[in-house]
């Protein structure tokens, strides 16, 4: 009899435990699985062809599937397209320092001074009140504001500061990265804001209660704290700032000639081969920045 | 010594605190007894100088403190919940103070390593000084709070609740560690907490807090024997308070305290010549282990609590519901003047 019931047992294929465990894993996969398709599909497959599409034969108007290295030598060669690679870092790493050096006080003041969570989110809907208007009339909007005839000028010289407008306010680098650091702002601010409220006041009445100057605190307590929050800021900006064209090409004047500009006018003359480098090269660069930035916080640590 | 005098501190309409006075010797232990919202936690911050009182004034050894920033006043804060600085290692927690406070900060490393060494082998955390602060033990992080504070010599140190987020195991031997440390150290600590056997436990002193007011401030045995008013009995948890005209027999009027333990019951109407009694229903009890609590109600509606200890049982059987005489020696009876 019972050695009938333990074979019994060991007929069993399933104990419950294992098919409550199987349930869990098909329902993981389930949740998964649009997301994955999407990716596949509209990510990693056009990122595929891109790649494929960079080494295509490009005649003057025309493109065709034999493949040679022919768009790789001439974008890499070519003067336009290294110094277009040039500003865009340039262009990302002054505005990633200008969205940090405006973005922090802002975050600083309503993380850790305000202490109202009520307050703290309307201050932090009100940052992103300008995005109730389209990306464009936001970048054109600094046409009025910076242009020769424009608001500042027009103040300057009636307070008689100036005697003629200012010309590099407007379709310039100048114009390029305000018209930028105001946009991208706000994606520094959130993240920083959201870890400076996680700090624990007591911490920092505890700094101050062991003999700590508040500059002391801001520097070895408040700022390593918020550190995380300061490198996901900078990963959004960055891949905005990268790929950026817009801006570039409405406040510029032609000027500043971005990677991201550079992919608009080539696929506008269906040079789609040299587009492809150019996007190619963007993604690398995208991907070192971001990789580079994941080095220097352990973010798994914070999540 | 630190001592308060007339200190209020009010939120709005609450009144936190309202003229304080209060001295804490020198070399002392002192606990603050006080039930949860009475003002304890604002009283140790107006000492920190995270917050300024209303009125008032706070010194220590005779200089005024109320009014410097809090990084000046030099005193110690071991915070409720440890507070302890998430992103530094044990060693570098406890190094803080020394390393990075404003006023003379020592900048030999040599000298912070050992300070801190030895301040972390009284507290006993030696060998866990390389340690992040989330991969150590609840009572591991009281212990670097404690050390944190106690490496910087403040002039007092103040504890709030430091034993609350521990489990009882800990808490009793944390109690037996506190009170050799700074009797090692000999710097006064102001203890606060809510509970009467912690405060009894620890205090060389105890002080009662109630109604924003400092009720009593006594040696524990003094105080346990003989609470100066109800609010400081009440704060005991060992006396039943109740008015005199309750009871039948020779007592005077007013509001009167007995201890727990100082009351005995008898059937209805059996209770001895001589001794003042009271009649009361019998609601419950409560086993404890080593002692068993009954509750009554009297007439009037007040609950009465009897212990009875084990080994020496002088309760009656009780059946819950029916009425007994609840008796005491008139000695041991308190009475309190003015109101309740």
């Amino acid at each position: 009899m019972s050695a009938l019931s333990t074979d019994t047992h060991f007929a069993t294929p399933h104990s419950p435990a294992e098919l409550r465990e199987k349930k869990d894993r098909r329902r993981a996969i389930s949740l998964l699985t649009p997301g994955l398709l999407w990716m596949f599909f509209f990510m990693v497959l056009p990122m595929a062809m891109v790649i494929y599409v960079s080494f295509w034969t490009q005649t003057t108007f025309s493109v065709n599937s034999t493949l040679t290295t022919a768009s790789w030598k001439h974008f890499l060669s070519s003067a336009t397209y290294l110094s277009a690679i040039w500003t865009t870092l340039r262009i990302w790493l002054i505005v990633l320092i200008s969205t940090v050096v405006v973005g922090y006080p802002v975050a600083l003041f309503i993380g850790l001074f305000v202490r109202n969570k009520t307050l703290q989110t309307a201050l932090l809907v009100a940052c992103v009140i300008p995005f109730w208007t389209s990306f464009l009339i936001r970048v054109i909007a600094w046409r009025p504001m910076l242009g020769t005839e424009g608001a500042i000028n027009v103040i300057l010289m009636k307070l008689g500061i100036i005697s003629e407008p200012l010309t590099f306010l407007l379709f310039s680098e100048f114009s390029v990265l305000v018209g930028m650091t105001q946009i991208y702002c706000v994606f520094m601010v959130g993240p920083i804001t959201f870890m400076l409220g996680r700090i624990d006041i007591s911490v920092i009445e505890a700094a101050r209660d062991l003999g700590a100057s508040f500059g002391t605190i801001f520097r070895r307590i408040i700022l390593p704290l918020s550190l995380p929050g300061v490198i996901v800021g900078a990963i959004f900006v960055s891949v905005m700032v990268l790929g950026e064209f817009a801006t570039a090409a409405s406040l510029s004047g032609r000027k500043v000639n971005l990677l991201g500009n550079i992919i608009v006018s080539q696929v506008g003359s269906l040079k789609w081969a040299f587009a492809a480098v150019a996007g190619v090269v963007l993604t690398i660069i995208i991907t070192a920045v971001i990789a580079l930035a994941l080095r220097l916080v352990d973010l798994r640590k914070e999540m | 010594m630190l001592t308060l005098s007339r200190v209020s501190r009010r939120y709005g309409e609450t009144v936190a605190l309202s003229g304080v006075d209060f001295v804490v010797p020198e070399n002392t232990y002192m606990s603050l007894l006080g039930a949860s919202g009475s003002g304890k936690t604002t009283l140790l911050r107006l000492i920190a100088g995270f917050e300024e009182p209303d009125q008032g004034e706070i010194s220590i050894d005779g200089d005024r403190i109320d009014g410097q920033p809090s990084h000046l006043r030099d005193i110690g804060f071991v915070f409720q919940n440890f507070a302890l600085f998430p992103h530094l290692t044990v060693a570098e927690n406890v190094a803080f103070g020394l390393r990075y406070r404003a006023h003379a900060p020592l900048t030999k490393e040599a000298e912070i390593k050992d300070r801190t060494e030895d301040m972390m082998a009284l507290v006993g955390l030696s060998g866990f000084g390389h340690r992040a602060v989330s991969a150590i033990s609840g009572g591991q992080r009281q212990r670097v709070a404690l050390a944190r504070t106690l490496v910087c010599e403040p002039r007092i140190v103040l504890l709030d609740e430091p034993l609350g987020a521990l489990d009882a195991n800990l808490r009793a031997r944390m109690c037996d560690e506190l009170k050799a440390i700074r009797e090692r150290l000999g710097v006064s600590f102001l203890h606060v907490t809510g509970s009467e056997t912690e405060a009894l436990t620890m205090g060389d002193k105890v002080a009662v807090l109630a109604d924003g007011r400092i009720m009593q401030s006594d040696a524990p045995d003094m105080l346990f024997n003989q609470p100066g008013n109800a609010e400081a009995a009440r704060h005991l948890n060992a006396w039943n308070i109740f008015e005199a005209g309750l009871c039948r027999g020779d007592v005077s009027s007013g509001t009167i305290a007995v201890r727990f333990d100082q009351m005995d019951v008898s059937a209805e109407g059996a209770a001895p010549q001589g001794r003042p009694a009271l009649g009361a229903k019998y609601l419950t009890g409560e086993f404890n282990g080593p002692t068993a609590l009954s509750f009554f109600r009297a007439d009037d509606g007040t609950l009465l609590q009897v212990i009875d200890h084990l080994s020496q049982p002088r309760l009656p059987d009780l059946v819950e519901g029916q009425r007994y005489d609840i008796h005491f020696a008139p000695q041991a009876l308190r009475q309190f003047h003015g109101a309740a």
